[in-house]
């Protein structure tokens, strides 16, 4: 029973602490799917194109983004770019998490975007382009809104990776749900497992719901077949 | 060259090969071993997953939620101080190990579900038409089931392999040191960010590079049905 008591203080005491750390979390991933589902939409549709330069250039990016760890993007934004001596790179910490977060981002949205407009049937393509439709209508009209809830289920998936990146932006200082943690064990460094746990839980009840969301939207919607993790 | 080494200097680099190649090499070896250990363990995930006793499937379906729900970072902070605690050896654990152990128990859910996916997407009919023209289960399951399976199986693996090499580089937060620790060291040693960082991410990029000429190779090899899709 003691033992109890003593982690409902623990809880009691750090409540509110950890729930500023959360919100936090909450703002960034949100900031972060914003500009990195906007940037990752228009290289998605940019993909699809069939340009050949561009898909190139896309390509590559992806490849970049996709073959480094997040760790080491999110020390290239937050460390070399200001060492560039270019004045609006200057980043500070909170700037430089949702830059890093948003392109880091953008390369799993391009992959789904790119992959949702390849799976719509080439007839509907076909079809509205044998109907008097120019190109840019027979995207807007017939062919985006068929990719774009296609694109459902693994945004919400992609989601749930933006949540668990946040996690690496508290070694930048960013007081975001584990960060707020570290500090508190710091205060309590006898609880330290119970503090980790406690911010595990936090996670879980925050990115549960996400996945479960994303595969009742794949039942919903269907699936695009890309992988993600 | 003055203008290059201003910007980047390949000199300081140079001095600091060893410290990179001793990290990719760190690197390579623990993702290598977490895969197989993740490969080995995520086959009984698989085949617990698809158990129909509940008392089976359901601790293990909380346990792939579990993982799938949290950050790797957690995890690693978990079982970094919570190993010594629980286990009777857990303190002679140097961090290499306690790092390929929190790795492992991350990838292995991710793993098992490919795997389960993957037996899963051997059509029914597939195994009906072979027993139908005379074959035991056992061959069934060896010459038809089986290779299906893992052609389907393995671009996936391949792509959660390169995530487990991305993610080897957490471990530099518990001190393991590997490639991301190798540029830890030479930035506290040189306080220079542009060359350090640029240079640990074209390492990263550089075993990536190879796990794609790898996948080409084995896609040659096996030619199963998920990659004619691509």
């Amino acid at each position: 029973m003691e033992w109890f008591a003593n982690k409902w203080a623990i809880i009691d005491q750090l409540w509110p602490f950890l729930l500023q750390g959360l919100w936090t979390t909450f703002m960034v991933s949100i900031i972060a799917i914003f500009f990195g589902s906007t940037l990752g939409f228009t290289l998605g549709i940019f993909k699809t194109l069939q340009i050949r330069p561009l898909e190139k250039i896309i390509n590559g990016y992806l490849h970049i983004l996709r073959g480094s760890p997040y760790l080491v993007q999110l020390y290239i934004i937050y460390f070399v770019l200001p060492a560039l001596d270019v004045e609006w790179l200057k980043f500070d910490s909170f700037t430089a998490a949702v830059v890093s977060l948003s392109l880091y981002t953008s390369s799993y949205v391009t992959e789904i975007v790119a992959s949702a407009i390849f799976a719509v049937p080439t007839g509907q393509t076909e079809a509205s382009r044998s109907v008097g439709m120019s190109k840019a209508q027979a995207y807007r009209y017939v062919i985006l809104p068929q990719a774009l809830k296609m694109t459902i289920p693994p945004m919400a998936s992609v989601y749930v990776i933006v949540i668990k990146s946040t996690a690496v932006l508290s070694v930048i200082g960013i007081a975001e749900l584990t960060r707020q943690g570290e500090v508190a064990i710091m205060r309590m460094p006898g609880d330290i497992m119970f503090i980790y746990s406690l911010i595990a839980v936090f996670y879980f009840v925050y990115c549960y719901p996400v996945l479960r969301f994303s595969k009742w939207a794949e039942t919903r919607f269907g699936s695009v077949g890309v992988d993600l993790e | 060259m003055e203008w290059l080494q201003s910007i980047f200097n390949f000199r300081i680099v140079w001095q600091y090969w060893q410290v990179f190649a001793q990290g990719a090499f760190n690197t390579i070896w623990i993702s290598t071993i977490c895969l197989i250990l993740s490969l080995i363990f995520g086959i009984f995930i698989a085949l617990a997953r698809r158990s129909s006793n509940p008392f089976i499937w359901r601790p293990v379906a909380g346990y792939i939620q579990a993982i799938r729900s949290t950050p790797l970072l957690i995890q690693i902070y978990l079982i970094y101080y919570g190993l010594p605690s629980i286990l009777p050896f857990g303190n002679f654990l140097d961090e290499a190990q306690t790092g390929i152990i929190a790795l492992t128990i991350h990838t292995t859910p991710y793993m098992g579900e490919i795997i389960r996916a993957g037996l899963e997407s051997v059509e029914r009919g597939q195994i009906e038409g072979g027993l139908s023209v005379g074959m035991s289960k056992k061959q069934t399951m060896t010459n038809v089931v089986l290779p299906q399976a893992v052609a389907n199986v393995v671009p996936p693996l391949l792509g959660q392999t390169a995530i487990l090499i991305k993610d080897t580089s957490l471990l530099s937060i518990i001190a393991v040191f590997e490639l991301m620790g190798a540029g830890l060291r030479m930035y506290s040693e040189t306080v220079i960010a542009t060359e350090t960082y640029v240079t640990t991410a074209v390492c990263y990029l550089v075993i990536y590079a190879m796990m794609l000429v790898i996948s080409g190779v084995v896609q040659r090899k096996l030619g199963g049905s998920a990659w004619q899709k691509r």
